[in-house]
């Protein structure tokens, strides 16, 4: 594959990958976000064998087969597990309407084009162009977590910045090393669980998991 | 001579090691708390004998020892000089004191508090204040700093589930860290910015600093050891901490760890900086006025025997400091003799009140050992209980009220001889300003006779005005014994002061310009002062009291009067019954200068009679409560603490209790971090 190709793909791919987080932004169905994050998640693991194959690197396709198996089957199932269990009503009410958080988004992704381009600049890889798109990734996704109100929404943001940090490491270093990587999903999957613990515990003692009620546990 | 010093030093760190390993191990057995008392007893004794023989050496530098750790990034530097000596002695005989009498007076506190951490601290502290008083440089004196401010912190907090104790453990805390931050900044800018460089370079760099940093240093110097020393308006802490710490931690740091405020201070103001302009003077001996006597004051309208002992403390650092103060200002004008007067006046107070301050806080340790109150009103009648005891409190009491001979007249006397030096000063402010400062020390010196007779009177005197009080015992063996040195030392500093004084004149002499051979001090039994405008013998004082006490049996045996030994009740008044709420108060014998005072005292008061349902002839009960608020808790740390709680309030608005606020807070801080970064 040459290096050309190669680039446009990475750039192509990575901009889907950012695509379905800005999805999050206009949808209001559960349904919808967890779609979003499986499809988005399928794309990344496409996108690792993609690097794997062009750097020639065998780990990298287990890399893809794990998060595979993490993001897009396993995360997705407890979600709408978690989903059913709280009996989540689709609506979704964030503190910001729809079209300012889109204005937002559009903001912070051009924010992350400003700071990455001292790292762009200096930039041989043929990845380059895809890691402003992954830090616009991780802000979008802080913003979902910051302006949503349901626990099990705040949650699907947190993956897809987690998704975000996944792929400027793979764009920056042509994925880190196999170990670490393991750790990280360990990491996603004990973070998922304990979060899950929580929602439960939200939604038994306030009968609903707006976090909004927290508030009520200051005094 | 310097193999001498150190086997002394090494006895010393060993004694003092030995008594903290032996309280480790053994906890609060009684071999634990003798090995305490025993490796704290040989480390007194040694910093004791090490103080005397720099003292008394003819040499200056009899030890000198450092070490340096990571590429002298970290260096401890110790020496032994004769300033330091002056401070050794005091850690030495109040820590012998202390030790003696605490290896039985813990004996309460088995199974009630921790002995292991009472026992292993009771020895850290003093093995601290002995090598901070050796430091040479500025980051042995700071470490060593800490390290006493914090194993005082926690021997304060022994008795901690008594009310109050936590509460004033922070007041003490807060007070010290104040300091500390004060004495670090100090240190950096006398040090040049290295914490490693020894005295004798800080020395040489203070004396070419600008007169902006060096009155920078002395502000931080008098905030930073005068927070330690208790001068007001810093002295908050001491009459909170030492009535709730066990009462031979009380000796221990009123005796002693206070004095480090003064030992900084001269080491610093005189020794390193080598003296200043006149207004340091007047600062120093300003604060020290007003210190004495609000002290004293506040002193009087205290009826807990421990924290009226507490005020007292603050009274004499006030004297230590008029003394130091004025030397400061006669060094200024160049009198260096007079200089040397005041010093030597306020190092000799230093040693004795330790001496009597240490004695009053272990005898008022006995008694709240027997009649478990420290509230005197609750006392009276002691003496017939526990003889010993009041006969050492006595003593301490006579030391303290500068009665000759004993060791409290003769320092005052030497601070009022500098004082009446002034008259020679040559710029008439300055020699204005010191009859002030007489008749402030003279204030002072009736205000804590009277206190102290009200002490005494009422605590031991009368009859029992308790069930307590009635069913007191004496103190045990080794208490009366820890008493009786620090008696013993009142009494021999006191007889003899041409011992003390040209020792003391020679630990001072060669600083700050003053003249190397030590001030011509005229001192055999007989002691003059420089300028042989006063002299005086305790010596011949004492014989001259004995001798009128030796004939007094005379005189009534010529007088004829009659020998025979009668019993009866004092000052009957012939009346049959006498109960004890016939008895004076402490607050009755107070009064009268409440109401001279009230402008200060501000009194509350509160009266409230019952009168009967039928007649208002018929009175069922009269309720009389009175309060006062010292005038610095009302004023100033009141309003500041306000301030502090309004600001915090303000700051919770942060925290609104809603997590998506906490989440942007985070994100807003990645936001300016990244584009900080970016562009900056």
């Amino acid at each position: 594959m040459n290096t050309a190709l190669f680039a446009q793909l990475v750039t192509l791919s990575s901009s889907v990958v950012l695509l379905f987080g800005i999805t999050l932004l206009w949808r209001r169905s559960l349904t919808a976000y967890i779609d979003a994050f499986r499809w988005q998640s399928l794309v990344l693991s496409v996108l690792f064998v993609l690097i794997g194959y062009y750097s020639n690197d065998p780990e990298l396709y287990l890399v893809a087969v794990f998060f595979f198996a993490l993001k897009v089957i396993v995360l997705p199932i407890y979600l709408r597990r978690l989903q059913a269990r709280v009996k989540v009503v689709n609506e979704i009410e964030p503190y910001i309407n729809i079209a300012t958080s889109l204005i937002l988004a559009g903001l912070l992704v051009l924010l992350a084009y400003a700071v990455t381009r001292p790292l762009v600049a200096v930039s041989t890889l043929p990845t380059r162009g895809g890691l402003p798109l992954a830090m616009g990734l991780i802000f979008v996704g802080l913003l979902v977590v910051v302006t949503r109100k349901k626990a099990l929404t705040q949650i699907v943001g947190f993956l897809v910045m987690e998704n975000g940090i996944a792929l400027l490491a793979a764009l920056g270093t042509y994925g880190v090393p196999f170990i670490i990587e393991l750790g990280v999903f360990l990491d996603v999957l004990m973070g998922f669980l304990v979060m899950q613990v929580f929602v439960y515990h939200i939604y038994g003692t306030f009968e609903s998991i707006d976090v909004n009620q927290l508030s009520e546990l200051k005094h | 001579m310097a193999l001498l010093s150190a086997l002394l030093v090494m006895t010393l760190v060993g004694g003092y090691g030995l008594g903290a390993l032996g309280a480790l191990l053994l906890g609060g057995r009684p071999a634990g708390r003798f090995i305490t008392a025993l490796g704290g007893g040989v480390g007194a004794l040694a910093a004791l004998v090490l103080g005397v023989s720099a003292l008394a050496a003819a040499e200056t530098m009899p030890f000198d020892w450092n070490a340096a750790y990571a590429d002298n990034f970290l260096s401890l530097t110790f020496t032994v000089d004769r300033l330091g000596g002056v401070f050794l002695v005091v850690i030495g005989l109040v820590g012998l004191a202390v030790t003696i009498y605490g290896y039985s007076y813990t004996a309460a506190y088995t199974g009630r508090y921790s002995l292991r951490l009472l026992g292993v601290l009771i020895n850290v502290l003093p093995l601290s204040l002995a090598l901070q008083v050796m430091a040479d440089n500025a980051f042995t004196f700071l470490l060593m700093w800490e390290i006493m401010s914090l194993s005082a912190y926690w021997l304060v907090l022994t008795e901690s589930d008594q009310p109050g104790t936590v509460r004033s453990g922070v007041w003490y805390i807060a007070m010290t860290h104040l300091g500390f931050a004060a004495l670090t900044a100090m240190f950096l800018l006398l040090a040049g910015n290295d914490l490693n460089a020894s005295f004798a370079a800080i020395r040489a760099h203070a004396a070419v600093e600008t007169a902006l940093m060096r009155n920078g240093i002395f502000w931080l110097a008098l905030v930073g050891f005068g927070s330690k020393a208790g001068i007001i308006p810093l002295h908050v802490w001491l009459p909170m901490a030492h009535p709730v710490a066990p009462s031979h931690v009380s000796a221990l740091m009123s005796g002693v760890v206070i004095k480090m405020g003064i030992y900084g201070l001269v080491r610093v103001l005189f020794d390193l900086m080598g003296g200043g302009p006149t207004w340091w003077g007047g600062v120093v001996l300003g604060v020290g006025a007003v210190s004495a006597l609000m002290g004293v004051l506040y002193a009087l309208m205290e009826h807990d025997l421990k924290r009226l002992l507490a005020y007292h403390s603050v009274e004499n650092i006030g004297i230590i400091l008029i003394g130091i103060g004025a030397g400061l200002i006669f060094q200024s004008y160049g009198m260096f003799t007079l200089a040397a007067l005041g010093i030597v006046g306020g190092l000799y107070h230093t040693i004795n009140h330790a001496s009597f301050k240490g004695l009053l806080f272990l005898a008022a340790g006995s008694v709240l050992h027997a009649a478990h109150t420290r509230n005197m009103e609750e006392m009276g009648g002691l003496i017939k209980r526990m003889p010993w005891t009041a006969a050492f409190f006595l003593i301490g009491a006579a030391a303290i009220s500068a009665l000759p001979p004993l060791n409290g007249f003769v320092s005052e006397w030497l601070v009022f001889q500098a004082l009446l030096g002034g008259f020679s000063l040559p710029v008439p402010e300055a020699a204005a300003a010191m009859p002030l400062a007489v008749g402030a020390l003279a204030l002072t010196s009736g205000l804590a006779a009277a206190c102290f007779v009200k002490a005494f009177g009422i605590a031991f005197l009368a009859i029992p005005r308790s069930h307590e009080a009635e069913h007191a015992h004496e103190a045990t063996l080794s208490m009366r014994v820890g008493m009786g040195v620090l008696a013993v030392a009142c009494i021999g500093l006191g007889l003899a002061p041409f011992v003390v004084v040209p020792w003391l004149a020679r630990s001072v002499a060669g600083m700050a310009g003053l003249p190397t051979t030590s001030p011509t001090f005229t001192a055999g039994a007989l002691i003059q002062t420089p300028l042989n405008f006063g002299s005086m013998s305790t010596t011949w004082l004492a014989v001259l009291l004995l001798a009128l006490l030796g004939l007094a049996p005379l005189l009534m045996r010529w007088l004829r009067v009659e020998w025979r030994l009668r019993v009866g009740d004092t000052w009957g008044c012939g009346r049959i019954g006498q109960t004890p709420r016939m008895e004076y108060t402490a607050t009755a014998f107070a009064e009268p200068l409440r109401r001279v005072f009230a402008e200060l005292y501000r009194p509350t008061k509160e009266l409230t009679i019952d009168f009967h349902p039928e007649s208002k002839y018929f009175v069922q009960s009269i309720e009389y409560k009175s309060e006062i608020t010292p005038v610095f808790e009302r004023g100033l740390y009141e309003p500041l603490l306000g301030m502090v709680r309004a600001l915090a309030f303000q700051v919770r608005r942060l925290q609104a209790g809603s997590l998506h606020l906490y989440l942007v807070y985070v994100v807003i801080v990645l936001l300016v971090l990244l584009i900080a970064t970016r562009w900056f």
